[in-house]
């Protein structure tokens, strides 16, 4: 829900969920040789050749402006359009569910680029043709993730926190607890990320537990105190809270820092925090799938990207923390000190990234997630 | 078809005609062979076949994108009957059966108004008035009921301007059933309407000539004749928010799964269990199914043809 969405090209969520059926229709059914069943949903490469001068992107809300597009075009004469997700596991589902061939560049976050890669759906990138990943910040060269950035690029990274309206609120927020310890008053106030991973990860901090615990008897416990909260919450939702926050329906949403930049600059009784007890930090990188249509457009998007004036440009306007050190250092002092967009380094500190569990863990996680969301 | 053949044979007694008749006979199955062909093709690839891919599917456990289909048992659909989930199919059903109920209330009383009570002339631009919403998207139309029913939105506004105080409603199970209670009353009332256009009015002035009081004429009479138009409106605002999506996701927010946004969630949301979203389907599409069949054996079939 684009409260600060840039309308024409960028298609909106909610689309999505027209569009939803249609995708379901055309699933991506095959025939698997091996065994005697078939397997659901394979991803494969498109069947028809494709526009070279057309470039398809699946992103996040908010990370992509007008603007941007027009640049790009300008300068490579490719126009690239933009459709966008809210959740990585909804993006997944969406590419195993039939768009599989539909998109050149993809934003999967840190785990979802491994997970991705286990499922083999992403090409190596030819570092050849990608020019300046060395003015990466240092942390950004390696990650844990992606070991060399053998399948992406970093674009954005931020932190998983709260955001409240200082005005309607007495005091500040400063943890997770403070949902709890206010239920009654925020009652349908307060809104999670729909994320299961985020929203177990962060009653697992408040819990005093790892945002990755693998423990059932931790990850049992963060859901019996989420299942205390559910009555409270609003909705489950990445994004559709800015327009209720700026609106003054909610009082307290669970949000990205990237986000909550683009609403506080809207209102600036609004504040962001990344709560005591510890939160994640999250990197959301660009791919190129294998059944990329286009990707001599998506290295084309990538290398525009990585130049440090589009880079700064893109941080002033879209209000994200870049990972390119160059541009940081070209930003001007105010929003270098913007802790809400570079945290400090003590902030940071709290922070974990998620990291994939096994199929085990995960299938835990998945049902208590349905159970919670079904109650 | 034959007793046709026989009232021509009577007519003109000659030898030639039969076998012409016969020749026509089979063309007709052919033609019909033909004829349905396209449909059934149809219906086939795009109804019946899938239909059996979900219900293998329904049959493999804990089954997601990537992995191979190989049935194995029941245990999606004993999972649906467990705790959480039974609720879940409780529910669906709850807002549909009160979704039914004011749609009734509401629409009978317009539906009579339109179709008995207004000049003849008037009716079809009065039930086109009341058919209007319906040519506009049905997301815009959730989306409406967002800004009206919201902390901050136009009923709070009012109710603060007289000095009561706000209620929340907005993302409570009220709201959806307000929505859907919106969206499926054209519906209702399109389908009343044919049958209560239909009531005998001579009756009604003989029973109130002798002595009926109106509960009782409209006890005795407006009610038994209007049934069968009573009942398919209901059979199919019942069928229709019994797989809503719209109305749960967009007003119900994290209050009131109900079956349809759980499948959603089941194949697009951010846990995904395609052999348990099936197994919920099928049950939907069973449920629907049985409506169905309730439709085409009580309801009044003029009525739904209308």
């Amino acid at each position: 829900m684009g409260f600060d969405f840039p309308k024409g090209r960028l298609r909106q969520r909610r689309h999505f969920l027209l569009g939803a059926g249609a995708a379901l229709a055309s699933l991506g059914l095959s025939t698997g040789l091996s065994s005697c069943g078939w397997t659901l949903a394979n991803v494969r490469p498109p069947v028809t050749g494709s526009d070279p001068n057309q470039l398809f992107i699946y992103t996040w809300s908010g990370y992509i402006d007008e603007e941007l597009l027009a640049a790009f075009e300008r300068e490579t004469g490719i126009r690239a359009i933009v459709d966008v997700f809210d959740a990585n596991e909804t993006m997944l589902a969406k590419l195993q569910a039939g768009a599989g061939g539909a998109y050149s560049v993809i934003y999967p976050s840190d785990y979802m680029v491994q997970k991705m890669v286990e499922l083999d759906l992403l090409l190596e990138l030819d570092k050849s043709l990608i020019l300046g990943l060395e003015q990466l910040f240092p942390r950004f060269q390696d990650p844990v993730y992606d070991r060399g950035n053998r399948f992406s690029v970093p674009a954005a990274w931020g932190t998983t926190g709260l955001i409240y309206n200082s005005q309607a609120l007495k005091q500040p927020v400063e943890d997770w607890q403070y949902l709890w310890d206010n239920q009654q008053a925020l009652s349908k106030k307060i809104t999670l990320i729909n994320d299961v991973r985020e929203v177990m990860g962060a009653t697992l901090r408040k819990l005093g537990f790892s945002y990755n615990s693998t423990d059932p008897q931790q990850i049992n416990q963060a859901y019996q105190h989420l299942v205390r909260l559910k009555p409270s919450i609003a909705a489950f939702t990445s994004d559709a809270w800015a327009p209720q926050m700026l609106a003054g329906d909610l009082l307290v949403s669970m949000c990205y820092s990237s986000d909550a930049n683009q609403v506080i600059a809207e209102n600036p009784a609004l504040r962001y925090v990344v709560p005591n007890s510890g939160s994640s930090a999250y990197v959301d990188t660009i791919v190129i799938p294998k059944s990329a249509p286009n990707p001599q457009g998506a290295y084309a998007w990538i290398n525009f990207l990585l130049q440090p004036q589009i880079a700064t440009q893109v941080v002033k306007n879209l209000k994200f923390a870049t990972p390119n050190q160059v541009a940081f250092e070209q930003l001007a002092p105010d929003i270098k000190q913007d802790q809400t967009l570079f945290p400090t380094p003590a902030t940071l500190e709290k922070l974990e990234g998620i990291t994939p569990v096994a199929d085990e863990i995960s299938a835990i996680f998945d049902d208590y997630w349905t159970r919670l969301t079904s109650a | 078809m034959p007793k046709k053949a026989r009232k021509t044979k009577s007519k003109e007694p000659k030898l030639s005609k039969p076998p012409k008749l016969k020749e026509r006979g089979q063309g007709n199955f052919f033609e019909a062979l033909i004829l349905l062909l396209p449909s059934g093709l149809w219906l086939f690839l795009l109804l019946v076949l899938p239909t059996l891919v979900i219900f293998q599917l329904s049959l493999v456990p804990d089954i997601k994108p990537g992995m191979v289909v190989d049935p194995s048992g029941i245990e999606n659909y004993l999972r649906a009957f467990e705790g959480t989930f039974l609720w879940v199919i409780l529910r669906s059903i709850f807002f549909a059966l009160g979704t039914t109920f004011s749609c009734l209330i509401l629409g009978f009383p317009i539906a009579y108004w339109i179709g008995y009570m207004l000049p003849r002339g008037w009716r079809n631009l009065c039930l086109l008035a009341f058919i209007l919403p319906l040519w506009t998207s049905s997301l815009l139309r959730s989306y409406a009921w967002i800004s009206i029913l919201r902390p901050t939105g136009l009923l709070n506004s009012v109710l603060v301007y007289f000095d009561l105080p706000p209620i929340q409603i907005l993302n409570s199970p009220i709201a959806v059933l307000i929505g859907m209670t919106y969206s499926y009353l054209p519906f209702m009332v399109l389908i009343l309407y044919t049958a209560i256009e239909k009531l005998d009015s001579r009756v009604l002035e003989a029973a109130a000539d002798l002595g009926a009081k109106p509960s009782v004429i409209f006890e005795k009479i407006t009610i038994p004749q209007t049934s069968p138009g009573i009942l398919a409106g209901c059979l199919l605002v019942f069928i229709g928010s019994l797989g809503d999506f719209v109305d749960p996701e967009l007003l119900g927010g994290a209050s009131s799964m109900t079956m349809a946004r759980l499948i959603y969630n089941q194949f697009l949301g951010t846990t995904q269990n395609w052999g348990f979203g099936s197994a919920l389907s099928m049950l939907l599409i069973i449920a629907v199914s049985i409506a169905i069949a309730l439709l085409l054996k009580y309801g009044d079939r003029s009525a739904t043809e209308a």
